[in-house]
């Protein structure tokens, strides 16, 4: 799940290279939402603070 | 700003983003510093922001990919930012190696901030974008060697990313490689290698 954002970026890496800026595009912007998307999951992590 | 000196300022940019995914590759396998998820997670973000840089060196300078690279940056500032919030009360504790005095998640936050900056920089001369023959399929030695190792550290980061948290989410502080331990029971034969 994790290295999902990094095989979408490499995709669109090779989409890029292949001439297809449209897909590369989407390729980039799907990497960016999943990105997103774990970052809200560990942006709440507990925080082991001793107040 | 010539088209050839924007292709050399992307590419010299590319190298540094290979620079920083390279390094903490070595702080990972030589240190055995395992990157923490939102570590793996703005080592993302450094490839959604050289994504900008890549598809300047491939189809020549455009707006929209400055803004690839400032969209990629600023979500990987987000991130960095978090981590050092997490850390930042006395007391809580700090994650991974430090170097010079800052861990790797300031280091990251300063390189994103960097990379902001330089592209608005880079966006002030509108000569590179008034190019009027096509952009040539050939590719000089750096902006290729910047997209090869771009390319190969980022199956590298799929690789690791699957061999240090498996198909699921990532433990919040890795002790080990989690699909050495569960499948294979391999991470004590690779630290006595």
């Amino acid at each position: 799940m994790m290295s999902l954002p990094f095989l979408l970026f490499a995709c669109g890496l090779g989409a890029a290279w292949l001439r297809q800026r449209g897909a590369a595009m989407g390729f980039w912007v799907a990497g960016l939402v999943v990105l997103l998307v774990l970052f809200r999951v560990h942006m709440s992590d507990v925080l082991n603070i001793a107040l | 700003m010539p088209g050839d000196l924007s292709r050399l300022l992307n590419a010299l940019g590319l190298i540094a983003v290979d620079t920083v995914l390279a390094l903490a590759f070595v702080d990972q396998l030589w240190f055995r510093d395992l990157p923490c998820p939102l570590c793996i997670l703005q080592r993302a973000a450094f490839f959604a922001a050289g994504f900008g840089l890549a598809l300047n060196l491939l189809s020549g300078p455009r707006p929209s990919h400055y803004g690839v690279t400032i969209v990629g940056a600023a979500v990987g500032a987000a991130i960095s930012m978090r981590q050092i919030l997490l850390h930042i009360v006395p007391g809580t504790g700090s994650y991974g190696n430090a170097i010079f005095g800052l861990h790797l998640y300031t280091w990251a936050f300063i390189a994103f901030v960097l990379m902001i900056v330089g592209c608005a920089i880079l966006l002030l001369d509108d000569r590179q974008f008034a190019r009027s023959e096509p952009w040539s399929n050939r590719l000089s030695v750096l902006p290729l060697t910047a997209l090869a190792v771009f390319a190969a550290l980022a199956v590298g980061n799929v690789i690791s990313t699957i061999l240090i948290c498996g198909a699921g989410f990532c433990p919040e502080a890795p002790a080990g490689y989690l699909i050495f331990n569960e499948n294979l029971r391999l991470t004590e034969l690779a630290q006595a290698l």
